[in-house]
């Protein structure tokens, strides 16, 4: 799912301050924490209280869209509200505001999420980790299911470059080098001869802009 | 140089010369916290693991265990007082583990006039407290305890149970009737609104019981023979899906405004687990502090701690059990995350000062006190207080 994290209260009280009647939009899709409907009142309550202390009464109103980045989802659960207020603040990822930038050419919109990655959520470490890069030409099969095009700090689809030390990549030493992930798992799973295949060049355009589905 | 350190005092005492060394305290205690000191012929109770249940207390023969807290005396006394405020002589006893509110627990038992009387575990009861009560004139006894796998403190619904058979049986011989007191158990647990379920599997890995399962958006479904209702994955649950019998979220958020109307400034508003706190029969803890109990602390929302401050709370506290203590899966510890989260929040607008977590035990009277007087102290520090446009 899309990682995110909530941007400083300070920042979004600076963007949404020029607006006093506000949508606060959650999203239940994908957004990881979820920031759906209590995420939304939570956020609410908070910037009351911010706004009471500077002096600035804002008039929220709360939703929850099921997916911010569906147009029909999104268009049909912000629609209710574009009459009574001025502006949206989404708790989505980056898609989340800019559809509703696409479809509510008048509406300001502002953002209450940094968008982190694609990632996958270890709910046991309670950690959250960048998996995917979305390049639009995946290569996992190749990999052991470990992406070396996020996973490894110099994105080498050929590896390992050699630089590793105990396991960890020479740019970040916290950070486990993926091609000796990619080789331990290949191993255990009796399929190494596939690092010895070489992957060209990635054609990066592949993950293009626009997909007709 | 060290100082002599006063012991602190705790809940619970053996009084040595009237103990008949009988061992059945230890036999009864679900934490082995009494055991036999052989060599000095003498019980010895370990009050680090004592959980206060007061099992020991209602079983001992010889009445030589002491508890501060809802002795057999101060029971009559406040049956004494309680008889002609509620104009009733049926007495209903109830666990708080598992009792609704009083309407809720008068429909159980089909009553609608009774003297309520919340205890934590009806296993603290004593069967001469029973006998006593009818003595004095109480025409009937109803006791609700929780279903036996429900209790928190394992053996005190299953003890219950045993100890009304055996009541019961002998009042009939002495010309009661057949049912002088009755039991009936209950549970408080999760409810589910599959329609608001938006699959996000917070549940599935909060839920320290593997209650719920989920398959699909609008496909969870919770075992609730496996749900012990503490509470956290409705505190957790993303999308208002979920929620607890007698704790609801909005009799919850009905009741701060409510209390925080009748207190006096400085406010402060103290969510309580109601095995962290035994409180006083008809105790409140002054003007200034108001209470609101919960099931465990994992069921405390970051939405109620900020609708507490919006409603004018200057201090509000979340009172738990230590990790160990914990009568849940060590829920305690999740609750102190979920405060430790919305304070960081809090501290990003400078009210974060306005939250404290506390744990404390019933083991050791007055601790609760102590905290919450920490507490106002280092509120009266704190310069900020919420008025409109008070920077402008």
């Amino acid at each position: 799912m899309i990682v995110t994290t909530l941007k400083p209260l300070d920042e979004i009280l600076e963007s949404i301050f020029p607006y006093r009647k506000i949508l606060i939009a959650g999203c239940d899709g994908c957004t990881q924490p979820p920031r759906g409907i209590r995420e939304a009142k939570t956020l609410k309550q908070l910037l009351e209280l911010a706004g009471q202390l500077k002096g600035k009464e804002f008039e929220f109103k709360v939703t929850s869209v099921v997916k911010q980045c569906d147009s029909v989802l999104t268009v049909s659960a912000i629609k209710p509200y574009v009459e009574d207020v001025e502006a949206v603040l989404s708790l989505a990822c980056g898609a989340g505001p800019q559809t509703v930038a696409k479809f509510f050419p008048d509406l300001p919109v502002l953002p209450a999420q940094n968008s982190n990655f694609i990632g996958i959520d270890d709910r046991q470490e309670g950690q959250m980790f960048d998996s995917c890069s979305a390049c639009g030409d995946c290569i996992l099969a190749l990999t052991g299911g470990i992406c070396p095009v996020t996973r490894c700090s110099k994105g080498l689809l050929n590896g390992a470059c050699g630089g590793a030390s105990n396991g960890k990549c020479e740019l970040d030493p916290e950070r486990d080098c993926a091609w000796e992930l990619i080789y331990e798992r290949l191993r255990r799973l009796g399929k190494l001869d596939l690092i010895k295949k070489f992957t060209p060049a990635k054609d990066y355009s592949a993950s293009g802009w626009m997909v007709t589905p | 140089m060290s100082q002599p350190v006063a012991e602190p005092k705790v809940a619970v005492n053996i009084n040595e010369d009237y103990c008949s060394r009988c061992t059945i305290c230890g036999s009864l205690c679900p934490y082995d916290a009494i055991t036999k000191d052989h060599e000095n012929n003498i019980m010895v109770l370990d009050i680090e693991k004592c959980q206060v249940c007061g099992i020991c207390y209602s079983a001992c023969p010889a009445k030589a265990i002491d508890t501060i807290y809802y002795s057999s005396s101060s029971l009559m006394k406040y049956l004494e007082k309680a008889r002609p405020r509620y104009k009733s002589d049926n007495l209903v006893i109830m666990c708080k583990g598992s009792a609704p509110d009083f309407a809720g627990v008068g429909k159980l038992f089909g009553v609608k006039d009774f003297i309520p009387l919340s205890v934590p575990c009806v296993g603290r009861i004593s069967e001469d407290l029973l006998l006593g009560v009818l003595a004095d004139g109480i025409k009937k006894i109803d006791i609700l305890a929780c279903d036996e796998d429900y209790c928190r403190f394992h053996r005190g619904s299953p003890l219950t149970g045993r100890r009304v058979i055996a009541l019961n049986r002998l009042l009939e011989q002495l010309g009661y009737g057949p049912e002088a007191i009755t039991l009936k158990r209950n549970s408080l647990k999760v409810t589910v609104d599959k329609d608001l379920c938006i699959a996000c599997g917070n549940c599935v890995f909060y839920c320290p019981y593997n209650a719920p399962t989920l398959t699909s958006a609008g496909g969870i479904s919770f075992d609730l023979d496996a749900c012990r209702g503490c509470g956290l994955c409705v505190a957790l649950c993303p999308a208002f899906a979920l929620d607890l019998d007698n704790w609801e979220r909005d009799r919850i958020s009905n009741l701060i405004p409510q209390m925080l109307a009748e207190m006096k400034p400085p406010k402060i508003l103290v969510f309580r687990c109601q095995w962290a706190v035994y409180p006083p029969l008809n105790g409140d803890m002054g003007p200034n502090i108001g209470t609101i109990e919960l099931p465990c602390a994992g069921r405390i929302e970051a939405f109620h701690i900020l609708e507490a401050i919006q409603s004018g709370a200057d201090g509000v506290m979340v009172v738990a059990c230590s990790e160990d203590d914990c009568k849940q899966e060590k829920v305690s510890a999740k609750a102190e995350h979920v405060v430790a989260n919305i304070k960081a929040k809090l501290d990003q607008i400078g009210l974060g000062d306005k939250l404290n977590f506390a744990s404390v035990s019933p083991r050791y009277p007055g601790q609760v006190e102590e905290k919450v007087r920490e507490f106002r102290q280092s509120l009266k520090g704190a310069k900020k207080g919420i008025k409109k446009g008070e920077d402008k």
